[in-house]
C-alpha cells in the first residue's frame, strides 16, 4: 500500500467499538491544525542531560529522536551496541535494515492515523536483534517532542510521527524500552511501533508515555507472536491532555504467552484511553491482562480490553482485569471488555471495578501520624504496585514512581473532597 | 492530660455520646467498660479524629482543642488509638509504614529521623517483645494477619510511636490466653508517669494484667459510674444492670 492510496483512507469515528472512548473529532482538528516541526528543533534545545532527565538512563544502549528525527549526538554509537544488536533507521542502506522487509506484511495502516504516520513520518527507528541473543541489558527508544517556540497565540502544535519496528530472532531475549516524553507544550505525537516476535523469543517490554499535559498522543503497538514465543508488556500513560493507548497483541504460533499489564495516571482535564487487542489465532496460547487505572479531579480514563479467539484454536487460556480508583466526585472510569470467543476449548476470564479510595485505611494511616497527602499517596501507590512492581528495571521503577509521586494533581488534596 | 467536658456525638442523626465526662491525669491508666452499644468506640474514634461524627462539647488534650486538629496532628501530638479492628493496607509495607509513621512523629516533634537499618534493628527489638516474628515487616499491613497478630502489630506501632495518651479499643477482644498475656505485658511495659491510657474493654481479664487506677461504666453515652479498679471486679460479679441500678438517681 503506497502513501497515496494510504492517506485517503477516512479517520475512525467513535460509532467504531475501539473508539467509542476516545474523542476522535477533537483528535483530528488537532492533528490537522498542527505543523511538522522545524528541523533541528529551533525553540528548544535538547542535550543529553535533558533526555536523562525526561527519558531516564536505564543503563542499555539508547537511541533518541526529536520530534520524529533520530539525534545521532544523543544516541548510542553503532559502536557500543551489543553484539547481534543493530539500531538505525529504515532509510539507511545498511544490510540488517533489509529485515524490515520480513515486517512490511504486518506494519500496515489500518486507519487514517497509520496512514499518516507512515506517509508524514520522518524517520523510523529499526531495531534488528538476530536469532539466538541474549542481552541483559534494555535497549531503550525515545521519542521526545520539543514543540517549537514562538507560538504564543497556540493556534499551531508541533505534531511527529514517531515509527518504531523491532523485530526479535528466534531464541532471542531482549528487554526493551519505549519512551514517549517532552518539552512543555502542545505536540501532537502520531505513533506506531511494530514488534515481530519469534519463536521461542522472550521479550519484556515497557511502554512508558510521558508527554506534557498539554500534548495530544496516538499511539498503536502492534505486537506478532510466533510459535513457543514470551512478551511481557508494561505500558504506563501519564502525560497527555488526549491521550490513547492502543496495544494489539496477534498470537500467531502455537504455545505463545502474553502477559499485557499497564497503568494510567490520569488527573486535571485528562483523558487517558487504553484499547488492548489480543487476538489468539493458534492453539494452547495463554494470555493475560491487567491494567489499572487512577483517576483524579477532572479526569476521564478507559479501558476497552478485547480478546479474540479465533475458531478452530484449542487450549486457550484468556484472562482480564481492570481496576480503577477514583479520587474525586467529577473523575470518571471506564471499562469495557469486550469478548470474542469463536473456539470451545477456551478458559476465560474477565474482571472489572471502579472504587475510591478505602476511607479506613485512609484514616489509620493519618491515626499514625501521617499526613493526609503522603496517606493518600501511599495507598495510590499500593494501588498500582502490582503494576510498576513488574517493570524489570530498577532504574525505571524508580523513574515512573517518582513521575506518578510528584504528578501534581495526584498529590494535590481537596479536603472536602474527601467528606 | 485529657480533659473531656459534655461531649457529644452522633452520626446519622443517631446520639451515641451524650453529654460525657471525663478526666485523665498524666502517667494514670483509666479503663472503660460498659455494654454493647454504650458508646465506647464510638468515644475511641471520635478522640482519634474519625470523620463521619458530629460533635459537640469539649476534649482537649494539654490544654490544646483535640476536636480542632486532624487525626495526624493529633497522633504527632501524642494520641494513639489501639484500633479494635485493625485495617488490612494490601500494597503497603508494614516496614515503610512503620517507619513512615515514627518519622514523621519525630519531626514533628523535633527529634531527627531514624534512617532505614537503625528503624530494623529497632523494630526487631520490639517485635521480640511482643512475641512477633520479623517477617512480618515485610508484609502488608496487617494483610492476612489473624486477628491475634493485628492486635500484636497494634501494640507493636504503639510502642514505638511512644504516645503520651494511648487508647486502646478493645485490644483484648479475640485474643487467646497466651496472646492476651503478651499483649498485656507490652500494654504494662509501655506504663510510665507521663504516658496515660485509656483502655476500653468489655472483659474484665485484662485488667488483671494491667491494672487500671480508675474504671468507668460508660452507659448510654455518658459515664454513670466511675470507681478504682474493684468495681471492675463488682461488674464481673454483678453484670452491668445490676451495677449501674445501684447507681443513685
Amino acid at each position: 500500500m503506497n502513501a497515496a492510496s494510504e492517506s485517503v483512507m477516512d479517520f475512525p469515528s467513535v460509532r467504531e467499538e475501539a473508539w467509542r472512548y476516545t474523542p476522535v473529532d477533537e483528535i483530528v482538528s488537532r492533528l490537522e491544525a498542527a505543523t511538522a516541526a522545524a528541523m533541528p528543533p529551533t525553540g528548544a534545545s535538547v542535550s543529553l542531560p535533558v533526555v536523562d532527565a525526561l527519558a531516564g538512563d536505564h543503563a542499555g544502549p539508547r537511541i533518541v529522536f526529536v520530534n520524529g528525527a533520530y539525534a545521532a549526538h544523543l544516541s548510542a554509537d553503532d559502536d557500543d551496541l551489543p553484539a547481534g544488536l543493530w539500531c538505525g533507521l529504515a532509510d539507511l542502506s545498511h544490510g540488517r535494515a533489509a529485515a524490515n522487509v520480513a515486517l512490511a506484511g504486518i506494519d500496515h495502516a489500518i486507519d487514517a492515523f497509520l496512514a499518516r504516520n507512515h506517509a508524514d513520518g520522518r524517520d523510523s527507528a529499526v531495531v534488528v536483534i538476530d536469532p539466538g541473543v541474549r542481552i541483559d541489558v534494555p535497549i531503550h527508544v525515545v521519542h521526545l517532542t520539543a514543540p517549537d517556540d514562538g507560538d504564543e497565540l497556540g493556534d499551531s502544535a508541533t505534531i511527529s510521527h514517531p515509527r518504531t519496528i523491532i523485530d526479535v530472532g528466534d531464541d532471542s531475549h531482549i528487554a526493551l524500552i519505549q519512551t514517549y516524553c517532552g518539552l512543555d507544550g502542545r505536540a501532537v505525537t502520531n505513533a506506531s511501533t511494530t514488534i515481530r516476535i519469534g519463536r521461542r523469543a522472550e521479550v519484556d517490554h515497557c511502554r512508558v508515555q510521558t508527554e506534557s499535559t498539554a500534548a495530544t498522543h496516538i499511539g498503536h503497538t502492534r505486537i506478532e507472536q510466533e510459535e513457543g514465543s514470551l512478551l511481557r508488556m508494561t505500558s504506563v500513560t501519564i502525560g497527555g491532555d488526549i491521550a490513547r493507548n492502543a496495544i494489539s497483541v496477534h498470537l500467531n504460533g502455537t504455545d505463545v504467552q502474553t502477559e499485557l499489564s499497564g497503568v494510567n495516571v490520569t488527573t486535571g482535564r485528562q483523558r487517558h484511553d487504553t484499547v488492548v487487542t489480543v487476538d489468539h489465532a493458534a492453539s494452547r496460547c495463554a494470555s493475560t491482562q491487567r491494567f489499572r487505572g487512577v483517576v483524579d479531579d477532572h479526569g476521564r480514563g478507559s479501558f476497552s480490553g478485547e480478546i479474540i479467539v479465533r475458531p478452530g484454536t484449542v487450549a486457550t487460556d484468556a484472562h482480564q482485569s481492570n481496576r480503577n480508583l477514583i479520587l474525586s466526585p467529577n473523575a470518571e472510569a471506564d471499562t469495557r471488555p469486550w469478548l470474542q470467543i469463536l473456539a470451545d476449548d477456551v478458559r476465560c476470564t474477565h474482571g472489572a471495578t471502579v472504587g475510591r479510595l478505602d476511607d479506613d485505611a485512609l484514616f489509620y494511616l493519618r491515626s499514625r501520624g501521617i499526613p493526609l497527602d503522603a496517606a493518600r499517596m501511599m495507598l495510590i501507590a499500593a494501588f498500582i504496585r502490582d503494576i510498576t512492581d513488574a517493570i524489570p528495571h530498577e532504574s525505571l521503577r524508580a523513574h515512573v514512581a517518582a513521575i506518578i509521586a510528584s504528578s501534581k494533581s495526584v498529590v494535590a488534596t481537596d479536603i472536602e473532597r474527601l467528606k | 492530660m485529657l480533659h473531656i467536658a459534655n461531649l457529644r456525638a452522633s452520626i446519622a442523626g443517631k446520639t451515641i455520646l451524650n453529654g460525657l465526662d471525663l478526666d485523665i491525669p498524666s502517667g494514670e491508666v483509666h479503663a472503660i467498660m460498659g455494654p454493647n452499644g454504650a458508646g465506647k468506640s464510638t468515644l475511641a474514634s471520635v478522640l482519634a479524629g474519625r470523620d463521619g461524627y458530629d460533635v459537640s462539647g469539649t476534649a482537649t488534650f494539654d490544654g490544646v482543642d483535640l476536636l480542632a486538629l486532624t487525626p495526624e496532628d493529633r497522633a504527632a501530638a501524642g494520641l494513639f488509638l489501639a484500633f479494635q479492628h485493625p485495617v488490612e493496607i494490601p500494597g503497603v509495607g508494614n516496614m515503610y509504614f512503620l517507619r513512615s509513621a515514627v518519622n514523621v512523629v519525630r519531626a514533628k516533634r523535633g527529634l531527627p529521623e531514624i534512617g532505614a537499618m537503625d528503624f530494623l534493628g529497632l523494630a526487631k527489638e520490639h517485635m521480640a517483645r511482643l512475641e512477633m516474628d520479623p517477617a512480618f515487616l515485610s508484609r502488608s499491613v496487617n494483610s492476612g494477619f489473624s486477628g491475634g497478630e493485628k492486635k500484636r502489630n497494634e501494640i507493636l506501632q504503639m510502642s514505638m510511636l511512644e504516645p503520651r495518651l494511648a487508647i486502646l479499643d478493645e485490644t483484648d477482644s479475640g485474643l487467646d490466653i497466651d496472646a492476651l498475656r503478651v499483649v498485656a505485658r507490652g500494654i504494662e511495659r509501655l506504663r510510665s508517669r507521663d504516658r496515660s491510657m485509656l483502655i476500653i474493654t468489655h472483659h474484665p481479664r485484662l485488667l488483671d494484667d494491667v491494672r487500671p487506677d480508675r474504671v468507668h461504666v460508660l452507659s448510654g453515652g455518658r459515664i454513670l459510674r466511675s470507681g478504682d479498679h474493684q468495681l471492675a471486679a463488682e461488674l464481673e460479679a454483678g453484670g452491668y444492670a445490676s451495677t449501674l441500678a445501684a447507681v443513685p438517681a
